[in-house]
């Protein structure tokens, strides 16, 4: 076992035994997963070299020693997999995939495994620091009189997640894989500490879904910078993929100028969906309805409906309640899932649907539907327009958001960026 | 124009007015404000009692040097994202770091107390008990940090503030101030070898051009996410936030010089009357009520710095041993956070309740001086690594501001020797 520290100044010998420079540097291959040491940079003579790890015979905390006594600098080159573990890693920002924050390194820690050098672990703890202090065994004596533990924390490497900014040295795409398999509102809850150039890089490196997911997580401020910190072709197609009500909120709080552009760029379907909700005002039901629902004609029988259902692949917030409507799209009446499951396939819908569905208007207020919600227990709510015509529903999820304290106070303020939020 | 024609929705038209409204108070202009500090009145109303108009001189200079040191810093952070502690740890290493943040902890303690001061000088003048005043500047801090709308607490800082400039401002031109002297001092240095004149010109320079300001600045534009097209921008509220700053500096000076040095009166800091006759620069606007109105102020530039320097200086010292973001920051989550502003107002408390009620002046005006003592080991990182492009990209400091900002550090770094060496050796 090494820490990076320990290695960095130290003496670099050769064969013979004579000094020629000090450790200024280790290079690992990213990749595998723990990537192994390909090289050390030594400074002799005020300049930099680069030696392969062929050449080192053995590195530990009292220096390095070479197998060569000749010192060949042209062999070596930097790969683009390539990253210097002190320049690109010490001291710089990471994600901790598992605590879902933002770390600093405070040490690398880098172990024999199979015979070779492998970087395995990121120390984030007090042990680490106090170790690049210098203070590390004096302090370790004082716990041990005190009968105290120092306190170390290790990330496996696996478990973590280099920024983009943090190996700006290279050229490097880092794929973020383990950021892309957390749940979105973990993801948002990591992005949202990271600078934005970081945020940037990390959305490009998700899906169109993930990031659709992972932005509508956020606050609204931090989605506009996002979106529009972002090429808009892609920001038009990670829009297609986010909730059209949702997506109108954002869409709203764009410059004018994006808003234009980003519109152009999309499906014209969603942009007019995205366009129609923007026309409501927010603090209404149109302005937190989607228009993602099922609504069916009251001809279908059960089975053609679960047909129907097959054929729309609706989302998890819209399947539970199957609207049904008349000739003209004004809602008539609405079947629950259950509802559509025990009744017998060939059994018309018109004949077990319950023909005195609850709705609200699109300009009723956002408590209104919180209290029609609640009183009747709903899923989710109709919204309909002056004429009776279904125009989209609000989901128990996002009736409850209206009902929440706007900002979590829990939270020290980030030196005031929270301005925004606390009064939209 | 491209693409379908798209009406302003109600929305939209909400969010253009509010973000109009909230630009324009930029980081710049509430670190503007906040110099006015409790600190801040006191080493300006020092200034005109001690030596009239001579000093303005040093409010034109510093005025010019924060433009410099604070658009650079605005720059760091639209560069970097970050704040100043975290870019120094990535590119000097953590012992670099340490040393910074340290210097500026040390320095901050200081503000942190003339606040303290400031809060227990104020109250004195009602002869509220130090302990009693202590108490009230602690639970300031506390409730700002917890229960705190950042936001709106700002605006009431911040017209408390212009409220206390304008009255300095009234109070200045109806002292019937030698304006033509004052403008005069304004460019030309009125220099003198006395020593108190250097503490005082070396005060002044440190409550103006300050450590915390410094990470302040840089963490509210990382914060914000603000990035390089908000550049003008920032110039624009730094720019302004220097001027305005030194403008009430500067009536502060003008109307203590009109109405208190003019008169002939000597004031000593050690003397129990001092303050009244500080407050007195306040008379010809409020009479008999400027002594009040001089504690009200006080109190409110107290509360002001109050509300932005702990926080600042506990963020910058997070940042820099890596303890700066958790996924929340309940007590238990951040114990340095809180452990920090809780030393931060145990030490400050505990100076107040040790230093009597007159010698509280002196206390919030030594400690300008240590502010600037400490700002060049804070400058010398901030111009080194504005000079950097690796490090800020296409915002790279050109040769002008370098230039600039080299010379207004070295100008600092000898005036700070200066001070230190006649001290020493006691000449």
């Amino acid at each position: 076992m090494l820490y990076l520290s320990q290695a960095i100044g130290r003496p670099v010998r050769d064969k013979l035994g004579e000094p020629i420079g000090k450790v200024a540097d280790l290079i690992v291959a990213i990749g595998d997963r723990y990537p192994p040491v390909t090289g050390i940079v030594v400074t002799t003579n005020g300049r930099e070299i680069f030696l392969h790890w062929q050449s080192v015979t053995c590195l530990d905390a009292t220096g390095a020693v070479l197998g060569t006594s000749a010192i060949d600098i042209t062999k070596f080159q930097q790969r683009p997999n390539e990253i210097r573990l002190k320049l690109d890693l010490m001291d710089r920002q990471i994600v901790d995939i598992d605590g879902r924050k933002v770390v600093r390194v405070n040490d690398l820690r880098l172990d024999e495994v199979e015979g070779s050098l492998h970087l395995v672990a990121v120390d984030v703890g007090a042990s680490g620091l106090l170790r690049r202090f210098g203070l590390e065994g004096t302090w370790r004596t004082i716990a041990r009189g005190l009968h105290r533990d120092v306190p170390e924390r290790y990330i496996d490497w696996e478990d973590v997640d280099p920024v983009e900014r943090t190996i700006a040295s290279v050229k490097l795409r880092v794929p973020h894989k383990g950021l892309a398999q957390l749940h979105p509102a973990d993801l948002a809850t990591i992005i949202d500490q990271l600078s934005r150039s970081d945020r940037v890089g990390v959305i490009a490196s998700l899906d169109d879904e993930a990031a659709a997911d992972a932005i509508g997580e956020m606050e609204p401020e931090t989605q506009v910078d996002i979106l529009e910190d972002l090429e808009p072709a892609r920001a038009a197609d990670i829009l297609e993929e986010m909730d059209p009500d949702e997506a109108a909120d954002l869409v709203a709080d764009l410059s004018d100028e994006s808003r234009v552009e980003i519109l152009g760029l999309m499906e014209k379907e969603e942009a007019d969906e995205v366009q129609e909700l923007m026309t409501y005002a927010e603090d209404t039901a149109g302005g937190i309805m989607t228009t993602e629902f099922v609504a069916v004609p009251a001809t279908l029988t059960a089975g053609q409906t679960i047909d129907r259902l097959r054929e729309l692949e609706p989302n998890a917030e819209t399947i539970y309640y199957i609207y049904v409507t008349d000739s003209d799209d004004r809602l008539v009446g609405v079947l629950s899932l259950r509802d559509l499951i025990v009744a017998k396939p060939n059994t018309l819908i018109s004949t077990f649907m319950y023909d005195e569905p609850v709705a609200v208007g699109t300009d009723a207020s956002q408590e209104e539907v919180t209290d029609v919600v609640a009183r009747y227990n709903l899923l989710a709510l109709p919204i309909v327009d002056s004429e009776g015509r279904l125009e989209g529903i609000v989901t128990i999820d996002d009736a409850i958001d209206t009902l929440l304290p706007q900002p979590s106070k829990r939270r020290i303020p980030h030196l005031f960026s929270r301005s925004g939020n606390s009064e939209r | 124009m491209k693409g379908p024609l798209i009406a302003l929705s109600p929305r939209a038209v909400n969010r253009v007015r509010f973000a109009a409204i909230l630009g324009v108070l930029g980081p710049g202009l509430v670190s503007g404000f906040a110099d006015n500090d409790a600190g801040g009145i006191t080493t300006y109303s020092l200034a005109g009692v001690r030596f009239g108009y001579n000093l303005l001189w040093v409010l034109l200079a510093s005025q010019i040097v924060l433009f410099f040191t604070q658009e650079v810093g605005a720059r760091l952070g639209l560069a970097t994202g970050q704040g100043l502690a975290g870019i120094v740890r990535e590119k000097y290493g953590v012992r670099w770091a340490a040393f910074m943040v340290s210097a500026m902890l040390i320095a901050n303690v200081g503000c942190i107390i003339a606040e303290f001061a400031g809060c227990s000088a104020a109250l004195g003048l009602f002869g509220v008990h130090p302990a009693v005043s202590a108490l009230l500047a602690a639970t300031v801090v506390v409730l700002l940090l917890t229960r705190g709308n950042y936001s709106k607490v700002q605006y009431l800082f911040v017209a408390v503030g212009i409220g206390v400039s304008l009255a300095y401002l009234v109070s200045a031109i109806l002292a019937r101030p030698d304006w033509g002297l004052a403008a005069s001092s304004l460019v030309v240095p009125r220099l003198s070898v006395d020593k108190l004149y250097w503490l005082t010109v070396v005060a002044t320079v440190g409550t103006t051009i300050t450590p915390w300001g410094q990470a302040f600045i840089q963490s509210y534009v990382a914060d914000k996410r603000l990035g390089p097209e908000d550049l003008m921008g920032s110039r624009l509220d730094v720019g302004l936030g220097a001027f305005l700053t030194n403008l009430i500096g500067g009536f502060i000076v003008i109307a203590c010089a009109a109405a208190v040095w003019a008169v002939g009166t000597k004031v000593d800091t050690g003397d129990p009357q001092a303050i009244q006759q500080i407050a007195h620069a306040l008379r010809p606007l409020a009479g008999e009520g400027a002594t009040v109105l001089f504690a009200i102020g006080l109190l409110a530039a107290s509360f002001l710095g109050l509300g932005v320097v702990p926080l600042t200086s506990a963020y910058a010292a997070c940042e820099a041993f890596g303890w700066e973001t958790g996924v929340d920051w309940r007590l238990r989550e951040a114990p340095a956070f809180y452990g920090l502003l809780i030393f931060f107002i145990a030490s400050a408390a505990l100076v107040v309740l040790i230093v009597p009620l007159s010698g509280l002046i002196q206390v919030m005006f030594m400690a300008q001086v240590l502010n600037c003592l400490l700002l060049p080991f804070v400058l010398v990182f901030v111009m080194k690594l504005s000079s950097d492009k690796s490090v800020m990209g296409s915002l790279v400091s050109g040769r002008f501001l370098l230039t600039v900002g080299w010379l207004g550090t070295f100008l600092l770094v000898a005036l700070s020797i200066t001070l230190v060496v006649t001290s020493v050796f006691g000449l």
